[in-house]
């Protein structure tokens, strides 16, 4: 026996690269300025180490590249809609499944078709599109996850987990035919990338069952979600990252799915369900939004890559180097002092604004500031995860939420060891200087999903 | 005339699959004779649509490697995006995953019940968005352009005077856009001029009426005028491109066509606090501003292929091309809508079987021919793309009944051409054995791509 501990090292090696720009401080400085201390407003070109998403960012494999090349661009009944079809009936076990262009097209239809005006959606803990098309369809999202996801400190080993007694509140308060589905994601994003365990999911299935509620798999991390389960629930040790994914998905009753972030493609989505009806009636609505029902806004290629990435998604070599790369990166960000999130999700390192600048209220944006600040020390980008992210309510108040948070998200397969000692160390630096971080107000606000362009001024 | 040789060769190819007659009368029975739900594996030569079926270049897939994922601020977005604003003029410009979103954004915003939106034509798309929004779309094509077998060199143009007319019936203020589909794609690929296009800038002006254009076939249109309208015989595509988008406050175009890319359109426009209120619409259902739901490759190929589009040695290839095959149907006896159009040979699907009524769908029964005898998928633009039933569920035809065969840029070869010419010509000589067909099952919007149909037995 040795204690030595197996690194995490990546189960491929690099085909091809792509060239990076080096920034001056004085550069980050007036880009942050051009783009109002908004990290989605600063152009790609002015970022170093791009943290802001794991959607759409991944590294295709040479294979997926292949599959580019055998794209069937007809504009019905292409090759690679079947191919596609296919490999989520094998892999995920969903009946019909259905093209968009990516996930937040999904998630407009089956809000579209499956909620009526006054249902509630309850869900564990929103995501701002899923939340917005919810609301949109007429509907209104309850969080139903468990208190321990709102605690950054609490190190429970499924902090993505749903209350059922609190489920159960809503089922009593507004009655089970108010509630079409539950919102079940797994990788609870806005939770810092918080699994959800099979036996909550076993339970949430029996209780929905009897009431005759629907379950609705929002799977973008599924197979991240999948590793936390082998690795931390009893029974699921000897299973493949591929069955729990299939036993997960057959909890549920449909999909949506952003094919950018755990399938490795740079575009594309999917909503897959068991009812024909549901399946038919979207079939109808996809044509006016999205596009035909065999290409769905895709290119063919597309289609193709993502077919190849799903199977490449669910392989454990896969899996544990791509959540290996994440701890390792919070274990350093921790080493430095920097508070995190706990325990490490599966997809990016979320620090908690609110213990990194005690000294910053919430209504000056504590997360955002502390985005532009990273993103001053080294040219990382990252993404604010809290009140400007959350928004407002119906009433025009802004939802303060509990956890206020800096997103450094991984892209799959793109960044080195030492690309991940350069954002810990930038981090740390940053850390050291808290003290004299001023807050922001904003100063242009606009309707849906302010988060992507709202601008922002620092305070004196 | 020298042949005319296409501007380029071929540096990648992909097969096609041969099936028997045997093998295809029972794939179309089984696809209900709708063309949209045959594999593609099982069509020989594919004309259902050249939206999304360009072959691109290898500078285009030079650009597909360059294209910077970013989900924020990509540079394939600012090079898309100055491209789109060199073309057109306008410095508003928002990228979505394709045509229809773009409308789709659009026609929520200006759109909604009581108001009537106003064209030459406007294509399945685009009318269903405009309906979806409670809001009607109303067609005033030119005389010319209702009659295929008249020649005349821009049917695609807008009846003004009627175009007047429904401004005074209807009322200018419930009136929020006008929009002319350059080139007119359900009336035969016919191109408007830069005559017509004036003289609606100057209706609409006098009316506050905002003008947009469908720009999907821009080029096509331009290279039209250069041809047809005397004084622009000396201009350029790219100058024409760019008077012709002047006269109009906004586009919107499917990137599928005109500019040789797989997937991709975008929205332009000149009013800042409507694109404002586009982006905030952009970001519920297709994604941030500058990737609009497409990846960064996607705007990288859309921006070269803007540029090839107007080539003038291409688009020389390529409405001669379609005048190719229009001209070989012609002398063969085919009635088929003239002159020739810039992306597809149009069957008149009426005169092709004057033995089936309209109520049995002649232009469907006519795409099932093609496919059964040659392998050919086209489709139908006529009663079941645009129909629409009364009150006592009588069918309410379309004005034309045309089957379109729409050409692929830089895919089919002249012998690909030439073997498509032979089977509609032997399906001609046998068109007194075709049925006319019923329709079993259909959805109640854009019925024609998943609607089942089948044969009715003539006695």
């Amino acid at each position: 026996m040795t204690n030595i501990k197996r690194s995490w090292a990546e189960p491929y090696k690099m085909k091809m690269v792509e060239l990076l720009k080096m920034t001056s401080p004085a550069q980050r400085k007036k880009a942050l300025l051009a783009a109002g201390f908004n990290t989605f407003l600063l152009k790609s070109e002015d970022v170093y180490i791009d943290l802001l998403t794991d959607s759409g960012t991944s590294a295709m494999s040479d294979r997926q590249w292949a599959g580019m090349m055998l794209g069937d661009e007809a504009y019905a009944g292409s090759r690679n809609f079947y191919h596609l079809e296919e490999v989520v009936r094998e892999v995920y076990g969903y009946k019909y499944m259905i093209p968009t262009h990516q996930g937040r097209g999904a998630e407009n239809i089956l809000s579209k078709i499956l909620i009526k005006k006054g249902d509630i959606i309850p869900g564990n803990m929103y995501f701002t599109t899923t939340r917005l098309h919810q609301e949109l369809a007429g509907g209104k999202f309850e969080d139903i996850i468990i208190d321990e996801a709102h605690d950054p400190e609490n190190e429970f080993a499924f902090k993505g987990n749903i209350d059922l007694n609190k489920l159960e509140k809503l089922v009593k308060k507004h009655g089970a035919k108010k509630i079409p589905y539950v919102s079940m994601a797994t990788s609870v994003n806005m939770a810092g990338g918080q699994p959800i365990s099979m036996k909550n999911l076993k339970e949430l299935r029996a209780y929905t069952k009897k009431n005759g509620i629907l379950v609705i798999h929002d799977m973008t991390r599924v197979a991240e979600n999948a590793y936390f389960i082998q690795q931390r629930e009893k029974g699921y040790a000897a299973k493949s990252i591929k069955q729990i994914v299939k036993e997960i998905c057959s909890y549920t009753d449909g999909a949506t799915m952003s094919a950018k972030k755990d399938a490795l493609v740079n575009i594309g989505g999917f909503l897959a369900v068991n009812n024909y009806d549901i399946f038919e009636e979207a079939r109808n609505m996809v044509v006016v939004y999205e596009g035909l029902h065999t290409y769905g806004g895709l290119a063919g290629r597309d289609m193709e890559a993502m077919a190849i990435g799903i199977g490449e998604s669910v392989s454990d070599e896969h899996i544990r180097a791509r959540v290996g790369q994440v701890i390792y990166l919070g274990e350093k960000m921790m080493d430095y002092g920097v508070p995190i999130v706990k325990p490490i999700g599966g997809h990016g390192i979320f620090v908690d604004a609110k213990k990194f600048l005690p000294h910053i209220p919430q209504d000056q944006f504590p997360a955002q500031t502390l985005a532009a600040e990273i993103y001053q020390d080294a040219g990382v980008r990252t993404m604010e995860r809290g009140v400007v992210s959350a928004g407002r309510k119906a009433n025009g108040d802004n939802y303060f939420p509990k956890l206020e948070l800096v997103r450094f998200t991984i892209p799959r397969r793109v960044y080195t060891q030492a690309h991940m000692d350069v954002i810990a160390e930038s981090a740390g630096r940053v850390y050291e200087k808290r003290n004299s971080i001023k807050g922001m107000k904003m100063i242009y606000e606009p309707k849906y999903l302010r988060f992507f362009q709202a601008r922002f001024e620092k305070l004196k | 005339m020298k042949t005319i040789i296409e501007p380029f060769r071929i540096k990648s190819v992909e097969p096609i699959y041969f099936n028997t007659k045997e093998e295809r009368i029972n794939i179309i029975n089984k696809a209900s004779f709708n063309p949209f739900l045959i594999h593609s594996n099982d069509v020989i030569i594919d004309l259902l649509t050249d939206s999304g079926t360009s072959a691109m270049s290898s500078n285009q897939w030079a650009g597909i490697m360059q294209g910077d994922e970013s989900y924020a601020g990509s540079p394939s977005f600012f090079r898309f995006e100055k491209v789109v604003q060199d073309i057109t003029g306008m410095p508003l410009v928002i990228p979505t995953h394709q045509g229809r979103a773009a409308e789709k954004i659009l026609f929520s915003i200006l759109g909604g019940k009581g108001k009537y939106f106003v064209s030459n034509t406007l294509f399945d798309t685009t009318r269903a968005n405009i309906e979806y929004s409670g809001a009607e779309g109303i067609d005033l094509l030119c005389e010319e352009g209702k009659h295929p077998s008249i020649p005349a060199p821009f049917k695609g143009n807008m009846d003004i005077a009627a175009l007047q007319k429904v401004i005074v019936e209807k009322s200018a203020a419930n009136i929020p856009l006008c929009i002319i589909t350059i080139t007119n794609n359900s009336g035969g690929g016919q191109p408007v001029s830069m005559a017509n296009i004036k003289a609606v800038r100057k209706v609409c002006k006098e009316n506050n009426i905002p003008l947009f254009i469908d720009a999907c076939r821009f080029a096509e249109n331009s290279y039209f005028i250069k041809l047809r309208e005397k004084e622009y015989a000396d201009k350029t595509v790219p100058e024409i491109a760019r008077e012709l988008f002047s006269y109009a406050d906004g586009c919107t175009m499917s990137a599928k066509k005109d500019a040789f890319a797989n997937i991709g359109g975008f929205l332009a426009m000149h009013d800042e606090a409507l694109a404002l209120q586009c982006r905030n619409l952009l970001v519920i259902t297709e994604g941030f501003p500058t990737y609009g739901g497409l990846a960064g490759r996607d705007l990288e190929a859309i921006a070269i292929g803007l540029k090839e589009v107007m080539e003038e040695h291409y688009l020389q290839y390529r409405i001669r091309s379609i005048e190719y095959l229009t001209n070989k149907l012609i002398a063969a006896g085919v009635p088929v809508m003239q002159p020739a159009g810039g992306h597809a040979v149009y069957l008149d699907a009426k005169a092709f079987l004057s033995h089936i009524p309209i109520q049995q769908y002649p232009g469907q029964a006519l795409v099932g021919a093609l496919y059964i005898e040659g392998g050919i998928r086209g489709v139908e633009i006529g009663s079941l793309m645009f129909g629409k039933y009364d009150e006592q569920h009588q069918l309410i035809p379309a004005v034309l009944e045309l089957v379109r065969l729409a050409i692929p840029r830089r895919v089919y070869t002249q012998s690909h051409i030439d073997y498509v010419a032979e089977v509609i010509i032997e399906v001609f000589n046998n068109r007194e054995k075709i049925q006319g067909l019923t329709i079993i099952e259909e959805a109640p919007m854009l019925r024609h791509f998943t609607a089942k149909l089948q044969p009715i037995n003539l006695k």
